[in-house]
């Protein structure tokens, strides 16, 4: 049998692990997933799914919240492996952030009692890049001062979800920079409407504010700059946890790849005794655990200042490279039947490819990494 | 078990201040083209830190080692990296990182307690004579013959791509006792004195102009019995020992920390700007490509290392995944600095010295993939061994070795 590299877990992570994927295997299967485009509300129950924790790793125990080890951000990327593994959809990555976010608000600001609902799985939320430069298919949304109110306006593609959360975090441009507002779904002048996707696991939609009067910015920490150090934070943990998701669905594709190898024959042998596939194999071996290196890396690189951005940048252009070239390395394994819609293998090709380009593509991530690295400041100085 | 680690690191660094010097930014990575004069310097320099008791400091006491644990020797050598140590090039590694830990797994008693003492003192070094002009990835297609004569071995053959052999004092040699069994089975590791009657060394001129590795040419040398390392015809298990050693060392690198580069490539960076091309962005992108796989290289190696020690798969086949990294990466990372060099890197004045690494790098790159193991033994490697994909088919015979 093949040798799975696993670290063991801490043993709370690892119960983490087990509850969450006894729940999935009960609730989900990739048969649902291929529906899941066609549905109009969040096919999970979300309560159920809070229960077990998904929504309160980043969150403070005074606002229901806590994580099982002492990285909150780790046990969370527990769980975003096996939303990849296991093709589960829903707002699990943006709810976080925006979970995250609110949580770092200050004491007096009173959007943090919001972090409550969301962590118990009452109502959901979405993390609308927008503006702060990580959406591939950037919008355009721009919030200006019309008689002391804050007006939004513009459209966001492309945002998971926004056809049903509840709660929209908004990066828009100002005339100062970029701010962020929360904003609730039934807001007057915001509309939503459905969009097609490769990923049909997962839902998408585009978001359009048509003069959406907002509340004040949020500010979880006063301080200047063009994209502030918050905004950071929140492309860092979209992108681990997009790194979670990709490695757990990398996992499992490489998996059934491997074990197709083993057992289809031609030429009167296994297939996965031909150099050709072997080699293939053993490459596509290395992107895997390669790419599980570095989502540990990513982890630890959470908080880390400027070379934690730059790390978290690494590790989300390296992935995300590599998880299209897995999905395809896979798909050639597979030959004819990976062409049929009952194989799952085009369901992962699917959301690796997706989750490549969400919250910043590879290219953007390099472009990203550098602008953190000091020297290279230096150097185009 | 803490408070004495940090002990011993205070009394290391007290040590090293007090009896080495700082090193320099003229100190080389590796000596090179070494000399005998040269290499009295390394020995005088050698034998000062065994006398105070830092050589050996994992090796076991009865053969003059320390007896310490190998957190000891990483805090000795996180330590001493600021100082000029010993350098011995690449035979420092070879006789440290690769021959003794074999012998110290194979050797009987009384050969290791003639040799380590002299290892340490810095008195022998010791060379690999492994690889053959016939055996290059089928290492263990070994032609080299040793035939028993009473307490005496004769070995007759020539072995190839032996790294530093110009300057060694003994070599670890594989050679076949057995030719009637299938050809893993047949083979037999020796300690050959470099200066025994009937032995040749000649170094090979490689593409760079430098001559580092050697062939050698075995005419009825005469070998005693002692010096067998290891059980007769069971060469190949001590082969695989060492070769996990060996692959295990590029990532070790002297037993140094491996982290992260902290900042993006920075020497690719220093020849952009040099160049004028510092925000061309396709070059931006190529530098920011380098980066990422520098630190995926530092990422996948120390997985790797925590996967080994938690015992999830031997260490040699683990150790496969950096090496087929390091494979792919370096000869890619040493195109694109041709890339970024464009004309200037192909043709260059006397006085662009740093315009030379980045073409000789590019000659030179290419060895990672193919030295210590290709990139497709190291596939064959990961498939065979760690996805337990069928092993290829065999043209050979089973029955033993003709020719």
């Amino acid at each position: 049998m093949p040798t799975r590299l696993e670290i063991p877990l801490a043993s709370e992570q690892a119960m983490l692990r087990d509850a969450t994927r006894r729940f999935v295997s009960t609730a989900w299967s990739p048969v649902a997933a291929r529906e899941v485009h066609n549905t109009e509300s969040d096919p999970l129950d979300l309560r159920q799914a809070a229960e077990l924790g998904w929504f309160a790793m980043l969150a403070p125990e005074e606002l229901g919240g806590g994580s099982v080890s002492t990285s909150g951000i780790a046990d969370a990327a527990v769980i975003g492996y096996e939303q990849g593994r296991h093709l589960v959809p829903g707002p699990f990555i943006s709810t976080n952030v925006v979970v995250d976010a609110l949580s770092r608000a200050p004491a007096g600001d009173d959007r943090r009692s919001l972090v409550r609902d969301l962590v118990a799985g009452w109502c959901t939320a979405t993390w609308v890049d927008a503006g702060s430069g990580a959406a591939v298919a950037t919008g355009n949304v721009t919030a200006s001062r019309v008689n002391g109110r804050t007006l939004l306006r513009g459209t966001a593609p492309a945002v998971q979800d926004a056809t049903t959360v509840d709660w929209f975090l908004v990066t828009a441009q100002s005339a100062e920079g970029l701010d962020q507002f929360v904003v609730p779904r039934d807001a007057s002048g915001l509309s939503t409407k459905s969009q097609q996707s490769l990923d049909i696991t997962r839902r998408f939609g585009a978001i359009t504010f048509d003069d959406v009067e907002a509340g004040p910015a949020l500010e979880v920490a006063p301080g200047a700059g063009a994209v502030s150090e918050q905004i950071q934070r929140q492309i860092d943990i979209a992108s681990v946890l997009t790194i979670a998701d990709m490695v757990g669905a990398m996992d499992h594709d490489f998996d059934a790849a491997l074990e197709h190898a083993r057992t289809r024959t031609a030429f009167g042998r296994p297939i996965g005794s031909f150099q050709a596939l072997k080699h293939l194999l053993a490459d596509t071996s290395l992107l895997l655990e390669a790419s599980k290196a570095m989502m540990d890396a990513a982890v630890r690189a959470v908080a880390g200042g400027a070379a934690g951005h730059m790390l978290v940048s690494t590790a989300k252009a390296y992935v995300a490279d590599s998880a299209i070239s897995l999905g395809q390395d896979c798909f050639q394994v597979f030959g004819g039947i990976g062409f049929s819609w009952e194989h799952d293998q085009h369901l992962y090709l699917r959301r690796l490819t997706t989750d490549a380009s969400l919250f910043g593509d590879a290219s953007w991530h390099r472009r990203r990494l550098l602008d953190w690295d000091p020297y290279a400041k230096d150097v185009t100085a | 078990m803490n408070d004495e680690l940090s002990e011993y690191r205070d009394r290391a660094r007290r040590w090293l201040a007090e009896n080495l010097r700082r090193r320099e930014l003229g100190d080389a990575d590796d000596l090179r083209n070494i000399t005998p004069g040269l290499l009295d310097a390394e020995r005088d320099l050698q034998r000062l830190v065994a006398e105070a008791g830092y050589a050996g400091i994992s090796w076991p006491k009865e053969y003059g080692g320390q007896g310490l644990s190998q957190e000891h020797e990483h805090v000795f050598q996180q330590e001493a990296a600021e100082y000029r140590v010993p350098n011995f090039g690449v035979l420092g590694r070879t006789t440290f990182g690769i021959c003794v830990p074999t012998m110290l797994a194979f050797a009987r008693a009384d050969f290791l307690d003639e040799h380590i003492p002299k290892v340490l003192r810095g008195e022998e070094l010791w060379v690999q004579f492994f690889t053959e002009p016939a055996a290059g990835s089928d290492l263990a297609g070994v032609l080299t013959r040793a035939t028993r004569d009473g307490d005496i071995w004769r070995l007759t053959g020539s072995k190839m791509w032996s790294s530093g052999a110009y300057y060694a004092d003994y070599g670890l040699c594989l050679a076949r006792t057995n030719w009637d069994v299938p050809k893993h089975r047949g083979l037999t590791w020796f300690a050959v004195d470099v200066d025994a009657p009937g032995v040749t060394v000649r170094p090979i001129t490689l593409i760079t102009g430098e001559s580092e590795v050697c062939e050698e040419f075995f005419d009825d040398v005469e070998v005693s019995d002692r010096d067998r390392i290891g059980e007769i015809d069971e060469g190949w298990t001590v082969a695989q020992t060492m070769l996990a050693f060996e692959r295990s060392m590029g990532s070790r690198n002297h037993g140094a920390v491996v982290t992260s580069p902290s900042h993006v490539a920075a020497d690719l960076q220093e020849l952009a700007r040099d160049l004028g091309r510092a925000d061309d962005p396709t070059v931006l992108d190529m530098i920011a490509r380098a980066h990422i796989n520098d630190v995926v290289f530092a990422e996948l190696t120390a997985r790797m290392t925590a996967l080994s020690a938690a015992g999830a798969a031997d260490a040699s086949s683990l150790a496969a995944y950096p090496k087929l990294a390091a494979g792919l990466f370096t000869p890619e990372r040493a195109r694109i600095g041709m890339e970024i060099g464009r004309v200037a890197t192909v043709v260059w004045d006397d006085d662009h010295p740093e315009r030379a690494r980045v073409a000789t790098n590019y000659l030179t790159a290419r060895g990672r993939a193919i030295a210590g193991g290709t990139n497709q033994m190291m596939r064959n490697v990961i498939a065979e061994r760690i996805l337990d994909l069928p092993r290829e088919v065999s043209f050979e015979d089973g029955d033993g070795v003709h020719r």
